[in-house]
């Protein structure tokens, strides 16, 4: 095979992971455009600087001999190799601090919408908390408003987890007993994808989730709806709501508009509309709720609901339909 | 020849032949058929001796790290007596009573254990009853797991002879014979359910004994099912249920859903009825524990046990096995396994003697799982 039939496929493939959901190079919000900024910046920097010692490596093995003296002249030595880099990281150094500053919490927007985010073992607790102060909690998925810096209490509830959403921002950890200030603004509406940064357990690769930005009306639209009750199940789905009342998933979870009050596992008042099911572990459907409640410890082993293998599974159609339509 | 002056290839030579003529000989004697396997013929003396050793020995090593636990609780002591009944009457008999002359024929015939409490110390009671004894019909106990009836059947042994004279109360032959719905099919001693569960108007056989009456038919005839299928792991139940067809065991669930239950005589203390409340109501959402009641209060799936008024020693040890592994053989065993395994032992006491403390029945209303965190 030749050297480029090689080449050519492979850094196709491996050029792919640049692009996609996940992608700090392919920024759509604030933070995370200055940070491509940066590095590129650096990028550029980095390989003018190697390209330039190539060179004058070069020249010194086989330059004539006038060059070569020019290159072991005292004045090279401490320009190119004092002065020079001096200069360069002090001014790039500043730069960072400059572009990197808005990020911080002086940013800070008072009154404004907030996102509490709770790292939980292994999967994310998000609060809605409008200027009003009314409380809409949701899992596993955030969705922002386009063009507005919006505020992220980030705190754990159990041990540490890290919340990086790299086409939006930097990553910011979660420790139990603090609470952590990130401030996310995306320009673009469109999903983004995030994943724990920091190994949190046994399932810590499964434990990621979705950034949807939307315009801003269709956000507000949205955060009303999503603070509203569940509707009332109809006839249809009627016998999985019971399987759902009655079979202990309430002691667990809550669908708000009916007596499922339990919150040690997500909410799921509106889990239907969610991007995906278990932290971003399976799709959206009818198929992958029953995956999850008879084989979640195959899906995602160890996670922390134990597994129900004692429906039929008629019953758990009925129960996975329940669940998919709750939106 | 010179003895003072063998080659060792000489002795090693003499070796190898005595060895080879010991092994033909050995052969010979075991295809032969000479040896009396007979349980009608005693063995030699010295087979006998060695043997006792060897067992005295084995019994003692293998029970050399066993703790016992504290084993003066009557309930316990029910509770090994009840299971003494059925299971070990057959061929030890009664305390105190002569064995019959069928399983006298046994070789070694079943010991009469009406002294055995002051012969054995309690470990080696509890090694021998979990384990068995080869070559001698001693059965081991049908599963590992349930550790905690063996020590109760060790209880009552170790008890003996102090306690022969009320074996009758004990092992619950004074609470009656059964009626004909009580006592399914083949009326064996095993199959006496009233022994130890309640009877009209009787309260269990001591503590340890769960409450059936008012139980869900479902989950009763599940709960059966599972013993006999060896799925859900007792050495108790699991010889009673293998005896049960499947319509006895339908009787006898609707037959115990029917019985009007009896209120518990539990006297807990305030506090720790507090702290027990808060746990089967809203759980304990830091440890990952939800709220008993939103299963266990009657209101729910039929699958699930009603808890209300159940025996608090019940409920301990039930979620004592679930945190040692030993309810994980049914699909609703492993649900119960991750909330056990996050409760500790001193939630365990307080939250079973709430549910004790309840009156017997469906858990009244109330707002169940806490609002906030």
């Amino acid at each position: 095979m030749s050297l480029r039939r090689f080449i050519v496929p492979v850094s196709a493939f491996v050029l792919q992971g640049c692009a996609g959901l996940q992608s700090a190079l392919d920024p759509s919000g604030a933070e995370a455009e200055r940070i491509g900024t940066l590095t590129w910046l650096l990028i550029i920097f980095s390989t003018a600087i190697l390209v330039a010692v190539c060179v004058i490596t070069a020249v010194a093995l086989f330059g004539g001999e006038r060059w070569r003296a020019r290159i072991s002249g005292e004045r090279t030595v401490i320009g190119g190799g004092l002065a020079f880099p001096i200069l360069a990281l002090s001014i790039l150094l500043g730069y960072g601090f400059y572009l990197m500053a808005p990020g911080s919490t002086s940013a800070r927007v008072e009154g404004g919408l907030r996102i509490e985010v709770v790292g939980e073992r292994w999967w994310w607790r998000v609060t809605y908390v409008d200027e009003s102060g009314r409380r809409t909690e949701s899992a596993n998925e955030i969705r922002l408003p386009v063009g507005r810096p919006v505020e992220l209490e980030l705190t754990s509830a159990d041990v540490i987890h890290s919340l990086w959403v790299p086409r939006l921002a930097g990553k910011l950890d979660m420790i139990p007993g603090r609470t952590n200030v990130l401030t996310l603004e995306a320009t673009e509406p469109g999903i983004s994808r995030g994943q724990c940064a920091e190994y949190c357990g046994g399932p810590h690769a499964f434990m990621s989730f979705y950034v949807i930005a939307m315009p801003e009306d269709q956000f507000s639209s949205w955060l009303s709806g999503e603070a509203e009750d569940a509707l009332a199940a109809s006839r249809d789905q009627a016998a999985g709501q019971a399987l759902f009342l009655s079979s202990g998933c309430v002691a667990c979870h809550r669908v708000r508009g009916t007596d499922a009050q339990g919150t040690i596992g997500p909410d799921l008042t509106h889990v239907g509309s969610r991007h995906s099911l278990a932290a971003a572990t399976l799709e959206n459907d009818v198929a992958a709720f029953v995956r999850w409640i008879r084989d979640g410890q195959h899906v995602k082993p160890e996670n922390l609901m134990p597994p129900f293998e004692i429906f039929t599974e008629d019953e758990l159609r009925q129960l996975a339909a329940y669940l998919d339509q709750l939106r | 020849m010179d003895l003072r002056n063998l080659h060792w290839t000489t002795i090693a030579k003499v070796a190898g032949l005595g060895t080879g003529l010991l092994i033909v000989l050995g052969a010979v004697f075991v295809w032969s058929g000479i040896y009396n396997v007979a349980a009608s013929k005693d063995h030699l003396r010295i087979t006998t001796w060695i043997l006792t050793l060897i067992r005295e020995r084995s019994i003692a090593t293998h029970s050399f790290k066993i703790e016992v636990p504290a084993l003066d609780d009557e309930s316990k002591i029910r509770l090994g007596a009840s299971h003494y009944e059925g299971g070990c009457v057959p061929c030890h008999n009664r305390p105190g009573e002569e064995i019959n002359s069928i399983v006298k024929g046994m070789l070694p015939p079943p010991p009469n254990l009406l002294e055995i409490g002051k012969h054995r110390p309690p470990e080696e009671i509890f090694w021998i009853v979990k384990h068995g004894l080869k070559y001698t019909g001693m059965p081991a106990w049908t599963n590992v797991l349930r550790d905690d009836e063996v020590w109760a059947l060790t209880a009552f042994l170790a008890s003996l002879p102090a306690t022969a004279g009320d074996y009758g109360e004990l092992a619950g032959l004074s609470r009656g014979q059964g009626n004909a719905r009580e006592e399914p099919a083949n009326g064996r001693a095993l199959n006496v359910c009233v022994r130890c569960h309640e009877r009209d108007g009787m309260s269990t056989n001591g503590n340890r004994v769960p409450r059936l009456a008012g139980m869900p038919e479902a989950y009763l005839l599940r709960s059966l099912q599972e013993y006999a299928q060896g799925t859900r792991a007792s050495g108790v139940m699991e010889p009673v249920a293998d005896l049960l067809s499947e319509e006895a065991m339908r009787e006898l669930a609707a037959h115990y859903q029917a019985l009007p239950p009896v209120a518990g005589t539990a006297e807990p203390d305030p506090e720790q009825l507090r702290r027990g409340e808060a746990i089967a109501r809203r759980g304990i959402v830091g440890q990952g524990v939800p709220a008993c009641l939103s299963c266990h209060s009657g209101r729910q799936s039929q699958q699930f046990p009603v808890l209300a008024g159940q025996n608090a020693a019940y409920i301990e040890e039930q979620i004592r096995l679930w945190r040692r592994g030993g309810r994980i053989g049914t699909p609703y065993g492993r649900i119960m396994a991750a909330v056990a395994g996050a409760l500790d032992e001193g939630q365990i006491e307080d939250v079973a003697a709430y549910l004790a403390s309840l009156p017997p029945g469906r858990a009244p209303d109330a707002p169940l799982a806490e609002a906030g965190r």
